[in-house]
């Protein structure tokens, strides 16, 4: 029971590993996204629109065959065994900014005409404008519908196998296999429950903070 | 909070960055033998260590020509994806030869298998024609599935109510135990294991489906490789280790010599 604990606890730093990795690079991503999709560029944004269109409309788990074995089966680039693990955070990074960016995109879309014209006759640039007034207002707008997003993502993890990536649910498949019991799929799905519960409640914290003006 | 943040960010970083420095080919050979992690006896984890029948004979052989050995658990669905894009050197996990003789390099067998099938004690089945309207469970692109697929069990698959595919045996299990499948065909040795200590809930049907091999599968043309492990594997036959990790893992009766 507790060497069953412990490998889960293993396989849950590769879930939190992905997790954490592929936040800090689609989030960001996402905004650049964003920004594309609403660019004045025509090119630009019909590019982004491709782009997000492909990656909301086609399964993730599929993504991530693409993405591990694409460069071998499509340009003959063989990348080895230690790409693996970056091509899962490569996956999951372009699925995720995709959907950030359609959240982001929502924000700004939502700040009134006004606040533009009353930043530039107060002499703000446009970059001034959106870093200092139109960005701290869409990170307090989307943050629900990005604490969704997150919070789907912890449970997308178990999607890591299909590149035999073993995060924690495949323990658990293995362990109850060898085993022959369902308790690895109890104690995997209290790990994710806690997971998501702190995560959770860290978004709810930083939403009541951010919530200044009220 | 931040601060606890940024330490939480740094600690995973490195871990990642371990992770993968780990995975970069080391100065000697590697040997990475892809396998199902959830098929014991042939491959499986226990207390977080892989460990098997298949896995113990590809440890030696690796040890035997001082190769450095990476068992890597793979998603049985994209095995082929990962033996031609040269993810893994072979497969060797309970890899039936029979149907596939043209799409690998192979090994000589070395394990009898058949296929059989698994019920629950108080079903009341006891023969391939009480099958008949039942459902029946097998593994995704297993040797059972293809056995049913193919002309000799033509009949009795038509007879069943539904084949249904899992994508791992511990869930068909489950399936069989709760009721909402009412057979499991598979491998036999795999039958053993997952039947033993739950005798009074499942038995193995005496008939049985097919009669096959395991091989060590390698990808389509790379005799070198093969040729090598086969005489590491001959050697091993011949010197008792084989019979010796067999006894170990409940195949004695399996294994060819």
């Amino acid at each position: 029971m507790q060497s069953m604990l412990l490998q889960l606890a293993e396989g849950m730093a590769t879930s939190v590993a992905i997790f954490v990795l592929t936040l800090l690079f689609s989030l960001p991503l996402g905004m650049l996204v964003a920004l594309a999709r609403m660019s004045k560029s025509r090119l630009l944004s019909g590019l982004m629109r491709i782009y997000i269109s492909i990656m909301r409309g086609t399964p993730l788990m599929l993504q991530l065959l693409v993405v591990f074995f694409g460069p071998y089966y499509l340009l003959r680039v063989n990348l080895g065994s230690g790409y693996r693990f970056p091509a899962v955070i490569l996956a999951f990074v372009i699925n995720y900014a995709a959907y950030f960016a359609e959240s982001y995109r929502g924000g700004i879309a939502s700040m009134p005409r006004g606040q533009y014209e009353a930043a530039q006759v107060l002499g703000y640039s446009r970059a001034q404008t959106f870093a200092h007034i139109i960005l701290p207002q869409v990170v307090k707008r989307v943050l629900p519908s990005v604490t969704n997003e997150v919070i789907t993502l912890v449970k997308d993890t178990s999607l890591a196998f299909v590149l035999s990536v073993t995060e924690m649910f495949t323990i658990a498949k293995a362990i109850a296999a060898a085993e022959k019991t369902m308790i690895p799929y109890l104690a995997a799905g209290i790990f994710y429950y806690v997971f998501n519960f702190v995560v959770a409640m860290l978004m709810e914290r930083l939403e009541h903070r951010l919530n200044y003006y009220r | 909070m931040k601060k606890f943040f940024a330490l939480l960010l740094a600690t995973l970083m490195v871990v990642a960055l371990a992770a993968c420095s780990g995975s970069t080919p080391a100065e000697t050979k590697t040997f990475t033998v892809g396998f199902d992690q959830d098929f014991p006896p042939y491959g499986y984890v226990e207390n977080g260590e892989f460990a098997g029948f298949d896995l113990d004979l590809a440890r030696e052989v690796a040890a035997r020509n001082g190769w450095t050995i990476q068992l890597t658990p793979i998603n049985w669905d994209a095995k082929d994806f990962e033996l031609d894009s040269g993810a893994i050197d072979c497969i060797w996990n309970g890899f039936t030869m029979n149907g596939r003789e043209d799409a690998y390099t192979w090994s000589k067998p070395y394990i009898d298998n058949s296929q059989v099938i698994v019920v629950r004690k108080d079903s009341g089945i006891s023969t391939f024609d009480d099958l008949a309207g039942k459902v029946v469970a097998v593994q995704t692109d297993s040797s059972a599935q293809a056995a049913l697929n193919s002309d000799d069990c033509a009949d009795l698959a038509a007879s069943f109510a539904k084949t249904l595919t899992f994508a791992e045996y511990n869930t068909a299990f489950m399936e069989l135990e709760a009721g909402s499948v009412d057979a499991i065909a598979m491998d036999i040795g795999v039958a053993n294991y997952q039947v033993a200590g739950r005798e009074d809930q499942f038995v193995i049907l005496d008939q049985t489906l097919v009669a096959e091999q395991y091989g060590i599968g390698f990808k389509l043309g790379n005799t070198a490789l093969r040729d090598t492990v086969q005489k590491t594997y001959d050697a091993m036959l011949a010197d008792g280790t084989v019979a010796k990790l067999a006894e170990k893992y409940g195949l004695s009766d399996c294994v060819i010599d």
